[in-house]
């Protein structure tokens, strides 16, 4: 197949285009994106070329790929574009379309992390950095992942063991149910 | 004299836990300037990168729960951390230009929003609201001497759009504020470049590069020690300072300040008052050889 802007998925540019309130289409490759991204190297496709993978209509290896899970949101590329492209934004927009297939990527461990730092604030509220870092080294299996950092954060009284309470506990839960909610009625995406 | 200053204020999840001496100092230096400091009760996490990463509704509403929250309190917000303070302040932004999410996030908080309450970064409230004479006419230590690279990161100044705290490619606002507590600056290359905190937890050896580099470059430019205004920039720079070392076989040493730290410093707090104990770099030899302490 020859891939080309004729093969562009209109429709799935429209949904990335709706979630992040930028335009997928106004990219014209100038690269400068991936030139001051800090985390290019570490992606297969650098973020102009996920641009023009959406653009071509080659969104599925998109999703399937690790680069969306390997952007810092750091809001480097953003800050240049000359052409306005929030493309944050976009990353944003394309990891939760793979998030919400319940992902295709091979990128596992940053998917994990973010997963639980969610549960975390749905269960407690707040963030307790012992309790993600120690439920996440179960879950991924490395067991002894920055062991060696604990007793030294523990003695400068870095570590919280507890969680606190926090009255706000069920309107935080009704904020999560009310959009699921919205999400099922098809209401928002 | 103007009239007293007051802010309700959010720490953010880290300030309770791993990053408790930017807390302390902060509380701590503002009572020091006379700055009026009251907790929002109850606030909640603002979904930091995870929540916009995969769900921007979720992110706006939590972000928009502990705006409302925050006007229970008077005064504008302080926040102290970059990513908090980030998130709120786009989720302000995202909310007045598009009708669509405003009305889901309603929906979502089940409440009527208001986004005209400001937020302010602890940067600007010492160097803006409180402002740079006021600051320096209450230094009674000047931190004399004390080279520091000012490490700004991600956050604080990008996108565009928002937050408007300085300018997005070469900001100034944390040099003039160790300038006017008599402290020297360096000019280094890497001081917005990121850090990676996002991986800190999933992708360790990201960060481990990532903030080598960052490390490393402030060494080069001859500084004695980096200050940040992140306890996430913090966690990586100071925390895993000793690991990069290991892994990079080299020698940093480089202790690393929160700014409220330094400014405290200079205000005359004690070493206690401003938790320089919970830093993994022991800053102590660097500060006696200054003889600041």
């Amino acid at each position: 197949m020859i891939i080309s802007q004729s093969t562009m998925d209109v429709d799935f540019v429209r949904k990335v285009e709706a979630l992040s309130g930028t335009s997928v289409r106004r990219c014209f490759q100038c690269g400068k994106c991936s030139a001051g991204c800090p985390m290019a190297t570490f992606m297969e496709h650098p973020p102009n070329r996920v641009v023009r993978l959406l653009q071509l209509g080659q969104w599925q290896r998109i999703l399937a790929g690790r680069s969306i899970w390997y952007c810092a949101s750091c809001e480097t590329c953003s800050t240049r574009c000359p052409n306005k492209v929030h493309l944050a934004s976009i990353m944003d927009a394309l990891r939760k379309l793979s998030w919400d297939a319940e992902g295709p990527s091979k990128e596992s461990y940053v998917q994990l992390a973010n997963k639980l730092f969610l549960q975390n604030i749905r269960t407690y509220g707040r963030q307790y950095e012992m309790r993600l870092a120690a439920v996440f080294n179960v879950k991924s299996g490395q067991f002894l992942k920055d062991l060696m950092l604990g007793p030294k954060l523990i003695s400068k009284g870095k570590l919280k063991m507890f969680h606190s309470k926090n009255k706000n506990m069920p309107e935080i839960e009704k904020i999560f149910t009310r959009i699921e909610e919205m999400r099922k009625k098809g209401e928002a995406l | 004299m103007k009239d007293k200053l007051n802010y309700s204020y959010y720490p953010g999840c880290s300030l309770h836990a791993s990053a408790g001496e930017y807390d302390l100092s902060t509380r701590e230096l503002f009572k020091r300037l006379s700055i009026g400091l009251t907790e929002v009760p109850d606030w909640f996490c603002c979904g930091a990168t995870p929540a916009h990463n995969v769900d921007e509704l979720l992110s706006l509403s939590l972000c928009a729960k502990n705006l409302e929250l925050a006007e229970q309190v008077e005064g504008d917000l302080a926040v102290a951390c970059a990513a908090c303070f980030s998130r709120l302040k786009t989720t302000q932004h995202v909310l007045a230009e598009s009708d669509v999410k405003r009305k889901q996030v309603e929906k979502a908080i089940d409440a009527p929003l208001k986004l005209d309450g400001k937020v302010k970064h602890l940067l600007e409230i010492l160097a803006r609201d409180l402002g740079l004479e006021r600051l320096a006419a209450s230094v009674t230590k000047p931190l004399a001497g004390l080279k520091v690279a000012c490490y700004y990161g991600c956050l604080l100044t990008r996108p565009n759009d928002v937050p408007n705290l300085d300018c997005v490619e070469a900001p100034t606002i944390m040099e003039d504020v160790l300038k006017a507590v008599g402290a020297e600056t360096v000019a280094w290359s890497h001081r917005m470049e990121c850090c990676g905190a996002n991986f800190t937890l999933s992708r360790p050896g990201v960060v481990i590069q990532l903030t080598n580099a960052i490390l490393e470059s402030a060494k080069e430019a001859g500084a004695d020690c980096v200050m940040v205004a992140c306890p996430l920039c913090h966690g990586n720079l100071d925390i895993r300072q000793k690991e990069i070392e290991g892994v990079y076989n080299v020698n940093y040493g480089l202790p690393v300040f929160y700014i409220t730290q330094l400014v405290g410093l200079a205000c005359g707090l004690s070493s206690d008052k401003l938790g320089l104990g919970a830093l993994i770099v022991n800053p102590m030899p660097l500060l006696k050889e200054k003889q600041l302490l």
